[in-house]
């Protein structure tokens, strides 16, 4: 479909057979990041008692992701804190641009998304080695099984857990994805039954848009929400 | 900077409206909703990552289809434990 294509903008950038052009998807990355830095500036440039209302969201957001990550990864995580809020922020303004009409949803690709996952369950594997040693192995081996069955439940625990990042990123792409898909087919409803039958789809797809706003946001949420627990599993080795 | 007194009082009846809200438990609504997105996917990738894993294991060592078979059952295991886990974890949350 025509807004989930990927085309150049500007001159062929090759780099040691690299394909590192600019696209429309690295245009919208841009977007949303300097949209997330421009709104993080306004909001913490008069820092008064009594906020605006910029410095309200801004403050709104913070708190959101510290007191996200304070439940679920506890006090040690508070260092991945700038880590988390960048992932959060830049996740759900790519969502939240990628509704808006004539844009580009950068989370509806599979590589974004699963890049994003491959670089936090490196990391958090790093994270864990790193705290813990060779203990963090025993996360493989939960503690009361039986030793018959013991190889049988650490190679289901080893699949666990490398379908983190798969499952980590296919959410977010498909979430994304099927809506867009969605509110486009619905869309096409509303064209190909003209004057007389298009209402009905056409109030439907005002609903929807409503609800992949509700998505983009969930999704955002679950994607931190998720990088905290992983967090916790390497920073609190307990069973 | 003095802190108005009219702001104090504000401040007061916001902050016991929260903790009203929080005791009803209205505030988590969307981290539950949130959560219940997650594990559709928890059991889908599971198996996927088993199979795959079966297919690798089997171009490996030539055994065709022997591992792909297990590990796809594996890897449903699997999911089903990620499924249960996240279960728990938020039954723990109330």
């Amino acid at each position: 479909m025509q807004q989930f294509t990927v085309h150049k903008i500007g001159p062929e950038i090759k780099i040691a057979g690299l394909d590192l052009s600019f696209t429309n998807a690295s245009l919208f990355m841009v977007i949303s990041a300097s949209i997330i830095i421009l709104f993080l500036f306004l909001g913490s440039k008069e820092k008064r008692i009594v906020p605006g209302k910029i410095q309200l969201i801004a403050e709104l957001f913070y708190s959101f992701v510290a007191k996200m990550i304070s439940d679920t990864a506890g006090s040690k995580a508070k260092p991945y804190f700038p880590f988390i809020f960048s992932l959060f922020m830049f996740v759900l303004f790519c969502n939240m641009v990628g509704m808006l009409p004539y844009s580009f949803t950068v989370t509806s690709h599979i590589i974004v998304t699963l890049i994003m996952a491959l670089f936090i369950f490196v990391a958090v594997t790093i994270i864990g080695f790193f705290k813990h040693g060779i203990k963090y192995l025993s996360i493989f081996v939960p503690s009361g099984v039986p030793v018959v069955l013991l190889p049988l439940i650490t190679i289901i625990e080893i699949i666990s857990y490398l379908s983190r990042p798969v499952s980590l990123s296919v959410r977010l792409f498909a979430n994304m994805m099927a809506g867009h898909t969605m509110l486009k087919v619905f869309g096409g409803f509303v064209v190909s039954l003209g004057i007389l039958g298009g209402w009905l789809p056409l109030g439907f797809s005002v609903a929807l848009t409503g609800l992949e706003i509700l998505v983009a946001f969930l999704q955002a949420y679950v994607f931190a929400i998720l990088t905290c627990i992983y967090l916790n599993d390497a920073l609190n080795l307990h069973h | 900077m003095t802190i108005p007194e009219d702001f104090k009082t504000r401040l007061k009846i916001a902050k016991s409206k929260i903790k009203s809200e929080i005791q009803n438990g209205k505030e988590n609504r969307g981290s539950f909703m949130g959560i219940a997105f997650k594990l559709g996917t928890e059991l889908v990738a599971a198996v996927a990552v088993g199979t795959i894993i079966g297919f690798i294991l089997d171009s490996w060592f030539d055994t065709k289809p022997w591992l792909i078979i297990i590990f796809f059952f594996l890897g449903a295991a699997a999911g089903m434990l990620n499924v249960i886990k996240a279960a728990n974890k938020m039954q723990k949350k109330d």
